[in-house]
């Protein structure tokens, strides 16, 4: 158990001293930025008032959720392990006692870490940039369990990513792939919207199913969701290690 | 004496059809054990396995009475290693670098941490990036590294390479300084058979993947003038 902290914080550490962090984080801090201000010239010159307060996180969501969100999502995936593995750096790490098991935990956890901390930096920009804008009424409780919730299905993305690392040769083709398949997820999704719900990625939209949150919640759709997600995050999860176990150096 | 480094059967064979077949050997504690064989003949591949770098498609390695295959975190809890290569992170300095090691390992605090990069040289780099460092003084941190964990078996794969003369020599000072201070085993596969001579008490011979020859150095030296020359005799009746 004390490897895998180790392991895990060493993860982090490198997360921390990489520069990609940085830039995901003043990315989202521009795009709300630039999102709020957009709301605000919506509101000023077509009078259009459903964008302001507690709603204004709630619209910046699904759309950083799909863009920034998911990209850096695919590059810090991608160089945790891809980019390890091409420049010889996970030699380092597998010399150390730690089975591969915890290695390959802690990396997934160091990745939902990275995950929630994104969500909730854009949700805290994003509630103060609400501040400025005109309010229009919203639960708070809604916004933190939209955000919250986020984390799961970008967290089946994320092993998505993962195991497609641990499956190609490269980084340039990891990330290639990640990226395409994440188009082709969503395009499917609306060229066959009856077989939507087997594509994880039509789970991108589930906290809306928290909006009603203190009243009337569909228990049955979030726990039919919710199966689905943890299923793909099982599956991509038991992959990935399997090919990660496997891998000679 | 107790044994360190056990392999059993080991075999790991490569699509190309070279690797290791079936190689058997035992390094007592306190050893000094030279691998010694030409390019290609399977001691690197030998050594990955060893660390848990590969897996053998047969037989198993056993440190400290552990098996890598079964019980890889105890059985690597007291080693050191330097594989081919050493890559730590370029973006670290030295002392990052060394630290993200430390966490594994109790004890390992900085006044330890900044002993091993003294010990190898480089304790005046220690806050710059590992990424400015030359091959040489990359060789030197990944020995640091390797000693961290106070090990009680080291495998170094050609740990000269990249060292100027005096590095060389610090090198074999601190090799026998360890076994000598310590009773530290090691294992190390190197191409400078005048170290290997100057260095270990027991030499083994890969070639074709298979061992064909091992005994201590006093021994061969009491038969043959240099280890070059019982090398060459001992791959000369084998080729």
């Amino acid at each position: 158990m004390n490897n895998l902290k180790a392991a895990y914080i060493n993860e982090l550490f490198k997360l921390y001293k990489k520069k990609k962090i940085y830039v995901a984080a003043i990315l989202s801090a521009v795009s709300v930025a630039i999102g709020a201000l957009i709301s605000f010239l919506i509101k000023s010159f077509m009078g259009i008032s459903a964008l302001g307060g507690t709603n204004f996180p709630i619209l910046v969501l699904p759309v950083l959720l799909n863009t920034l969100v998911s990209l850096f999502v695919v590059f810090i995936c991608v160089d945790m392990f891809a980019g390890e593995f091409s420049a010889n750096t996970i030699k380092f790490t597998l010399t150390t006692p730690v089975s591969r098991f915890k290695i390959f935990t802690s990396k997934v956890l160091a990745a939902v870490s990275f995950i929630f901390a994104n969500l909730m930096l854009i949700m805290v920009l994003s509630l103060i940039a609400s501040l400025f804008l005109p309010v229009s009424g919203g639960s708070i409780l809604y916004v933190f369990s939209a955000y919250l919730v986020s984390v799961l299905p970008l967290t089946a993305f994320a092993l998505m990513v993962i195991l497609i690392s641990n499956l190609t040769k490269g980084t340039t083709s990891a990330f290639m792939t990640s990226v395409i398949l994440f188009l082709l997820f969503r395009g499917l999704e609306l060229v066959f919207p009856a077989y939507s719900a087997i594509f994880f990625t039509s789970s991108y939209d589930w906290y809306t199913y928290f909006a009603a949150i203190g009243g009337y919640l569909n228990y049955g759709k979030i726990l039919r969701l919710f199966l689905v997600q943890t299923g793909y995050i099982t599956v991509f999860f038991t992959l990935g290690y399997t090919i990660f176990d496997k891998k000679q150096i | 004496m107790e044994n360190a480094i056990v392999i059993k059967n080991l075999t790991k064979k490569y699509k190309n059809d070279r690797g290791v077949f079936d190689l058997n050997l035992t390094v007592e504690k306190g050893e000094i054990f030279g691998f010694l064989g030409p390019n290609g003949a399977g001691k690197t591949t030998a050594m990955k396995v060893m660390t848990g770098l590969s897996h053998a498609d047969n037989g198993d390695v056993f440190l400290n009475g552990f098996s890598v295959r079964d019980d890889y975190e105890k059985a690597t809890e007291k080693l050191g290693s330097i594989i081919e290569t050493v890559t730590p992170y370029g973006y670290l300095t030295a002392m990052e670098n060394m630290k993200m090691y430390a966490r594994f390992y109790e004890g390992a605090d900085e006044k330890r941490l900044e002993e091993c990069l003294n010990l190898t040289g480089i304790l005046k780099f220690k806050d710059e990036k590992v990424k400015n460092f030359s091959l040489g003084m990359k060789q030197r941190m990944g020995l640091a590294l390797a000693l961290v964990s106070n090990p009680e078996i080291l495998i170094l794969d050609e740990p000269l390479n990249g060292l100027d003369v005096e590095g060389m020599v610090e090198m074999r000072n601190l090799i026998v300084n360890l076994k000598n201070a310590y009773g530290t085993t090691f294992f190390i596969s190197s191409h400078l058979i005048h170290d290997v001579e100057l260095t270990c008490t027991k030499v083994g011979i890969l070639y074709g993947g298979k061992l064909i020859s091992t005994d201590t150095t006093e021994n061969i030296l009491k038969k043959y003038s240099s280890l070059e020359n019982y090398y060459l005799s001992e791959v000369g009746t084998n080729e």
